[in-house]
C-alpha cells in the first residue's frame, strides 16, 4: 500500500485526500449560510474553539504521519538501508545538450546501483522511467559542482528503462533522450 | 488631469473599461492603479490566447520552436504583467482607501513603467529566439548564445526585460508602499476604510512588501553584477561569481520563490478585508482578527525558507539536511493554510454571506489556491518530488497559484470597481463568469497534476510518448473554457458603461 502512496498516483490521490473533503465543507458551508439559512449562527464563539483545536491537531498529526511514513521511499534514506553491505554497482554519467554520455547502459537487476552524475553545459535532469511510464526518480544538475549529484535504486523487473531530462535546457530539451536494458540477474 | 488617467483614456477598448470616474473626486488613489489593473488585462489577454496555442502546436505538430518560444512568452508574460500587475493595482487602490493617502508620485509611476516596458522587451527578446522559460535555468541564456541557437543580442536585451521588472517587484512597488504606510500625511477626503496596520487586512500588505524587498535583494546584486558585466561596464572576471548556476539559481529561488509567497500574503490580507464586507449580519467581523494574523505570520516565517524544496533532486550538492529544512518548511506553510480554512469558514458559519459575484468569485479562487497549496505541499516531501520534479504536476502548481491568485484579485475588483469607474457589474454576467472559471480553472489544474502523476514531463514540447496528448487535449479543453470565462469577465466591464452613469457619490457609500 505504501508502496503505491509514494509514487506519482499515490501524491494525486493524496492532494485529492486533502482538497474533496475541504472543498466539499467549503461547499456546504458557503452554500448554507448564503442560500438556507443566512441567520446568525447560535454557536457561542467559545463553541468554535473546540473545533478549531480538532481541526488544527488532525492537520498538524497528517502531516506528519505522511511525512514520516515517506522517510523510507527517499532515495538516499533507501540507499542506506537497502544495500546492506552489498556492494553497489556504479553508473557515472555526463549530461551535454542534448544527449548523456553514460559507463553502462546495461543492469542487472536486484542489484543497488549508484547513478552519479554532473552537466558538463547547463542545467539538466536525468529522470528513470519504468516500462510502464511512470517516473521512477530524477535528479537535477548544475555544472561546476564539485560532486557528482546522486542517487541509489534498485531495479525490480527486466525491461527497457527510458531516460529523460526534465530540467528546461532549450530547444532540443524534448530529445535529450537515453535508454537502459535491466537484465534479470545470473 | 494625472498621466496614468490620460493613458487609460487613450487606450482603445480596455481604456472604455477602465475611465476613471472624476466625479468622485478620488482620482488620486484611483488613476494609477486603474492603468496598471487595465494593462495587466491587455497582457492577460494576449498570454492566455497563447497558453491554447501550447496544446495547439502540439496537436498539429506545429514545431518544438513554437512551442518553447509560446511557453516563455506565456509563463512569463502571466506571472508578471499579468499577476503581479493585476495584484499591484488592486492592492495599491485598497491600500489608499485604507490608509488616506493617494497612489500617486515617481514610485508609482515607475511601477508602470518598468514593469510594462521590462515585459515589452522581454518579449522582444523572445521573439528574437531567446527559448529560457520564465524560470531562466542559469546558465542556459549564456550556453545557448554560445552554441548559436539564440544570439548574445537576444540575451542582452532579455536581461534588461526581466532587470527592469525585477526593479519594479523588488524596489519600485515595496517601496511606494512603504512610502504610503509611513510618509505623508493622511487625508481625510480619501479614506474609504479606514485600517490600521494590526488588521490583517492591512498586515498583509506590509509583510508582503517587506518580503519582497529583502528576500529580493540578493538577486538585485547578483543581476546588477550580471548585467553590467553582459554590457562589458564590469569585466567579466569581476562577474565570474554570480555567473556560477548555483549562487545565481539560489539567488534567484529565494526570491521568485518568496515572490508567490509575497502575493499569497497580499491576497490573503485583502480577503480577510473584503470577506467581512459581505457578511448577511452586517457585523463586518471575521471570527478571529488574532488567528487571521496568525495564519499571515506562520506563512511568512515558514515560507521565507521553504524554497529549498526546488533542489531537493540535486542531492548531494544541496546537503539531506537543507532538503528536510525546506520539507518541513513548505508543510508548515500548510498550517498556516489550515488555520486560514477555519477562519474563513468559521466567519462564514457566524455571521451568515451575501453571495454577490465578487466575493464568490474570491472564495472560488483561495478554493483553488487550497487545492494548489495541497499539490504544492505534496510536491515538496522528499520522496515524492523524487517522482514529480520537473513534471507537468509542478508547471500545474505553478499555473494554478498564478490562476487562483488572480481569480481572487479579480474578485476583490468587482468590490473596488464601482469606486474607480463610477460603474456597476451586472450579476447575472458575474455568476456566468463563475460558473465558467469555477470548471476551467479545476479541470485545468486537476489535469495538469494527473499528467505529472502520470509521468508526463513539464516544458517539454512532445507530448506524444506513453500517451500524454490524452492530458493535452483536456488542458485545451478545460483551457477553452478558462478563456471563455475571461470573455465573460470583460464584456461585463465593457457593458457596465451601459447599465449606469457614473455614481460619483455612491462610490463613497
Ligand atoms: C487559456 C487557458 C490556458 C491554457 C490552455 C494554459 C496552458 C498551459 C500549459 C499547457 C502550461 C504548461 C507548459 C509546460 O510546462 O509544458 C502552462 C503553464 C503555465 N501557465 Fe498556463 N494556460 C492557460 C491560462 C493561464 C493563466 C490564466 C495563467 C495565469 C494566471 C497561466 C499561467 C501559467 C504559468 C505561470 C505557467 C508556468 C510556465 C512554466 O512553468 O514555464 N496560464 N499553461
Ligand atoms: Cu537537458
Amino acid at each position: 500500500m505504501l508502496d503505491y502512496v509514494y509514487t506519482g498516483w499515490g501524491a494525486f490521490w493524496a492532494t485529492m485526500f486533502m482538497f474533496i473533503p475541504f472543498a466539499l465543507m467549503a461547499y456546504w458551508v458557503i452554500r448554507r449560510k448564503s442560500l438556507v439559512d443566512t441567520g446568525p449562527t447560535r454557536l457561542q464563539p467559545s463553541e468554535f474553539a473546540p473545533i478549531e483545536g480538532i481541526w488544527l491537531t488532525f492537520a498538524f498529526i497528517f502531516f506528519v504521519v505522511a511525512n514520516l511514513a515517506s522517510l523510507k521511499f527517499i532515495p538516499w534514506a533507501a540507499a542506506s538501508g537497502a544495500t546492506g553491505g552489498e556492494a553497489e554497482v556504479q553508473v557515472d554519467f555526463t549530461a551535454k545538450s542534448w544527449a548523456y554520455d553514460i559507463s553502462n547502459r546495461q543492469i542487472e537487476a536486484g542489484k543497488p546501483v549508484r547513478f552519479s552524475g554532473r552537466s558538463s553545459d547547463t542545467q539538466h535532469g536525468f529522470a528513470v522511467y519504468h516500462p510502464d511510464g511512470r517516473v521512477l526518480f530524477t535528479m537535477l544538475m548544475m555544472p561546476g559542482t564539485t560532486k557528482p549529484t546522486s542517487v541509489v535504486y534498485t531495479f525490480k523487473e527486466p525491461g527497457k528503462y527510458a531516460v529523460r531530462c526534465l530540467e528546461y535546457c532549450g530547444i532540443a530539451h524534448h530529445r535529450m533522450q537515453d535508454e537502459l536494458t535491466v537484465v534479470k540477474s545470473n | 488631469m494625472s498621466i496614468a488617467t490620460t493613458i487609460v483614456k487613450s487606450t482603445p477598448i480596455f481604456g472604455k473599461m477602465f475611465a476613471v470616474d472624476k466625479s468622485t473626486g478620488l482620482e488620486e488613489i484611483n488613476a494609477w492603479p486603474a492603468l496598471m489593473i487595465m494593462s495587466s488585462f491587455v497582457w492577460l489577454v494576449v498570454a492566455g490566447l497563447l497558453g491554447l496555442v501550447m496544446p495547439a502546436t502540439q496537436i498539429f505538430d506545429l514545431g518544438s520552436d513554437h512551442f518553447y518560444t509560446t511557453l516563455t512568452l506565456h509563463g512569463a508574460a502571466l506571472t508578471f504583467p499579468f499577476s503581479f500587475q493585476l495584484m499591484m493595482g488592486v492592492g495599491l487602490h485598497r491600500s489608499g482607501g485604507c490608509v488616506g493617502k493617494p497612489v500617486t508620485g515617481l514610485f508609482a509611476a515607475l511601477s508602470w513603467l518598468t514593469m510594462n516596458l521590462g515585459a515589452a522587451i522581454l518579449t522582444v527578446a523572445v521573439l528574437m529566439g531567446l527559448k529560457v522559460s520564465v524560470v531562466v535555468m542559469f546558465p542556459l541564456p549564456l550556453v545557448g548564445a554560445q552554441m548559436g541557437v539564440w544570439s548574445m543580442e537576444s540575451v542582452i536585451v532579455g536581461f534588461t526585460g526581466i532587470y527592469l521588472v525585477l526593479a519594479c517587484m523588488i524596489l519600485c512597488y515595496p517601496l511606494l508602499v512603504f512610502k504610503m504606510l509611513f510618509f505623508g500625511k493622511k487625508r481625510a477626503e480619501l479614506v474609504l476604510s479606514e485600517r490600521s496596520l494590526n488588521e490583517p487586512g492591512m498586515l498583509g500588505m506590509l509583510l508582503a512588501a517587506a518580503t519582497l524587498l529583502l528576500t529580493g535583494l540578493p538577486l538585485v546584486v547578483v543581476g546588477t553584477t550580471l548585467l553590467l558585466a553582459l554590457y562589458k561596464i564590469l569585466p567579466m572576471s569581476l562577474a565570474a561569481w554570480a555567473a556560477d548556476p548555483v549562487v545565481f539559481q539560489y539567488t534567484f529561488y529565494l526570491f521568485a520563490h518568496n515572490l508567490m509567497e509575497a502575493m499569497a500574503l497580499m491576497v490573503a490580507s485583502a480577503m480577510y478585508a473584503t470577506l467581512p464586507l459581505y457578511l448577511a449580519d452586517g457585523s463586518r467581523k471575521l471570527y478571529s482578527e488574532k488567528l487571521a494574523n496568525l495564519a499571515l505570520w506562520v506563512l511568512l516565517v515558514t515560507s521565507v525558507t521553504s524554497g529549498l524544496h526546488h533542489f531537493i533532486t540535486f542531492y548531494p550538492n544541496q546537503p539531506a539536511a537543507l532538503s528536510y529544512w525546506g520539507n518541513i518548511m513548505s508543510w508548515g506553510t500548510g498550517m498556516g493554510a489550515a488555520i486560514s480554512i477555519f477562519t474563513i469558514l468559521a466567519t462564514i458559519w457566524q455571521h451568515g454571506l451575501k453571495p454577490e459575484p465578487g466575493i464568490v468569485a474570491v472564495l472560488v479562487g483561495w478554493a483553488l489556491y487550497i487545492l494548489d497549496g495541497a499539490s504544492a505541499i505534496v510536491t515538496s516531501n522528499i520522496a515524492w518530488t523524487y517522482q514529480l520534479h520537473g513534471t507537468m504536476w509542478q508547471s500545474g502548481h505553478f499555473m494554478t497559484v498564478v490562476l487562483s491568485m488572480s481569480l481572487m484579485w479579480m474578485g476583490v475588483l468587482y468590490h473596488h470597481y464601482p469606486v474607480i469607474t463610477g460603474r456597476k457589474l451586472d450579476a447575472g454576467l458575474g455568476s456566468l463568469y463563475i460558473k465558467l472559471m469555477t470548471v476551467g480553472s479545476f479541470g485545468a489544474a486537476i489535469v495538469m497534476l494527473a499528467g505529472g502523476a502520470a509521468g508526463m514531463p513539464r516544458r517539454f514540447a512532445d507530448w506524444h510518448p506513453e500517451g500524454w496528448m490524452l492530458y493535452g487535449n483536456l488542458i485545451l479543453a478545460f483551457g477553452l473554457i478558462i478563456g471563455a470565462s475571461f470573455a465573460v469577465y470583460f464584456y461585463n466591464l465593457m457593458k457596465s458603461r451601459e447599465i449606469s452613469a457614473p455614481m460619483g457619490e455612491l462610490a463613497r457609500a
